[in-house]
Order: structure tokens, then sequence, then C-alpha cells
């Protein structure tokens, strides 16, 4: 299975099979000499969040095919628990569905603009529902895109095109 | 795809161009994982219609998710019948959120056959006539 399960931010930038899915053959190889725990690192890290286990595998394998680093979770609530307590490194940008149980996409845009440690991470939010006030809600907030559902590779790169890494 | 027509939408195909070496069952994981949950999800609406005094918020909600992963496959008939079952959860008709909630399990149940009949035949034929089979 290419998507990832919910599973458990994955070490510090120790190791380059890192990846959360293990048979990603398509992954870069990263000589282990250049790790270290607060190094850069050259692949575009990406955080997604949504409560759909569908969803989550359909994204990942979008972001996946762009050659970006996917880690995946299922809720908002672990994603700022990920994200705070600094257990997934170097997050370049965080794409989350905006309806989610507990915690919404949007409450967690929030909490990452407000945050001196997490402000300047690009966040977008995702929808199946085509709400304008929801959209300039989320915008307003500082998102740095609002995608519909079903998302596309075509919207996915689009935005990643416009983002600067 | 010609027996698929009408059940499926552009979605499906997105996901069937997405899939490569690396993930070379990507389409059938996806979908085991839409049946997984709808499953679930089915059940769940079941309990919820049986359920009195209605919880019409809760009944929306079920099937806003059922509808938004089915939409993401491409299952374009159980998500039309889904935004029918929400309009009845609007206008607080059980009555009709019973006959919507029939055709939304016979639709799923349709395309689940004819899901499994499709990758079935996917298999039997092999990679080569998968590239032919996959154009509309």
């Amino acid at each position: 299975m290419a998507a990832a399960a919910p599973s458990p931010a994955p070490a510090p930038a120790m190791s380059p099979k890192v990846a959360v899915s293990p048979k990603a053959v398509d992954r870069k190889v990263v000589p282990v000499v250049a790790a270290a725990a607060d190094e850069v690192s050259n692949e575009v890290h990406v955080l997604a969040v949504d409560d759909s286990s569908v969803d989550r595998a359909v994204i990942a394998k979008i972001l996946r095919s762009s050659k970006y680093r996917v880690t995946t979770v299922e809720s908002a609530t672990r994603a700022l628990e990920l994200l705070c307590l600094g257990l997934v490194p170097n997050v370049n940008m965080i794409i989350t569905d905006y309806w989610m149980p507990g915690m919404t996409g949007y409450e967690l845009l929030k909490r990452v603009k407000e945050s001196s440690k997490l402000r300047e991470i690009p966040v977008v939010i995702m929808s199946s529902e085509n709400v304008p006030n929801r959209i300039s809600r989320c915008l307003a907030e500082g998102a740095e895109d609002f995608l519909l559902k079903p998302v596309r590779p075509s919207d996915v790169s689009r935005l990643c095109s416009r983002i600067r890494w | 795809m010609v027996f698929m027509q009408g059940f499926l939408d552009e979605q499906f195909n997105q996901l069937e161009e997405l899939q490569d070496e690396s993930s070379p069952n990507f389409v059938e994981e996806v979908v085991d994982l839409f049946f997984k949950d709808s499953s679930r999800l089915l059940t769940n609406i079941e309990q919820a219609i049986d359920k009195y005094p209605q919880d019409f918020y809760r009944l929306d909600s079920l099937v806003h998710q059922f509808k938004g992963s089915g939409s993401s496959i491409g299952a374009l008939r159980v998500k039309n019948e889904c935004s029918v079952f929400k309009a009845h959860c609007n206008d607080r008709s059980l009555e009709g959120c019973r006959r919507s909630f029939q055709k939304i399990k016979r639709e799923h149940a349709t395309l689940k056959q004819k899901l499994e009949s499709y990758f079935q035949l996917l298999r039997q034929v092999g990679p080569r006539e998968y590239a032919v089979c996959s154009r509309k």
C-alpha cells in the first residue's frame, strides 16, 4: 500500500529510509552521512491530515508522485502534537481536510498561524464543499490555498509550483 | 471500460493515471480502503436511521463522509444518491432518507460487484492489455 497509515512520526532525520511507505521505490537515496537532526533536507516534506483513509491514500500518492516526502495523520490533534513536539522534522507544507471530527482543519490552520514556531509553514485546506464563506475565512486566516475535493494531481502541481520552498 | 460507464467518473481515471511501478496496485488498494470504510459507514447509517428520535445532523454527517470517500474514487452514482439523501436530511424527511438509503445500498453493492469483476479482468489480461482497457 503506497499510502501511509497514520503512523507515528518517523525518527528525526537520521535515516534516509525514514519514509512512511517502505515500498516506495521512487524515493531518492540520500547518503546516510548527510543525516543530522537539524539539517535541511533537499526533499520537500508534506504533512497530510485527513480523517478519511481513502483521501489520505490519494493525497499521499499524488504528493509522492511529485517526489515529495509525505507523512500522513488522521487528525488535526495528532498533527499538532507531532508538530509541536518536533516529531516531524522540516515540514514544508501542511495539507489538511477542512471538516474532521474533533479539531477541524480550520482550527488547525489557526493554531499553526498563531504559533511562532509553525506560522511560516504554508497550510492548504481541502474540502468537498464549495462554500465561498468558508474559503474566504480560510484564506483570511492565512491559508495558502483552498482545494476542492476530489483533489487532482493538477491541483497539487499548480499549487506547489507557486510555493517558495 | 465500457461496462463501468455511468458508474465511475473522471476521478477513477485520475487514480489509474497515478498508478505506477512503485505502487502497481494503487487503484485496487484505494478501492479496498473505500469498501472497508463504506461497510462501516453503511452500518452506522442504518443504525442512525432506525434510532428514535432521529438525529438528522448525525445522519447527514455520516452520509457526508460516505459521499466524500465515494467521490474520491469516482463512484458517481453512489455520490449522486448521497446528495439526494443529504437533501432529505435537510428536509428532515425520514421516509425520504429511508428510500434514498435503500438506493445507496443498491448502488454500493452494484459498484462493488462491477469493480471486483473489473480487477479480476485486469489480472487476467495482464499489464499490456490494461493500458488498452484503461483508455476511455
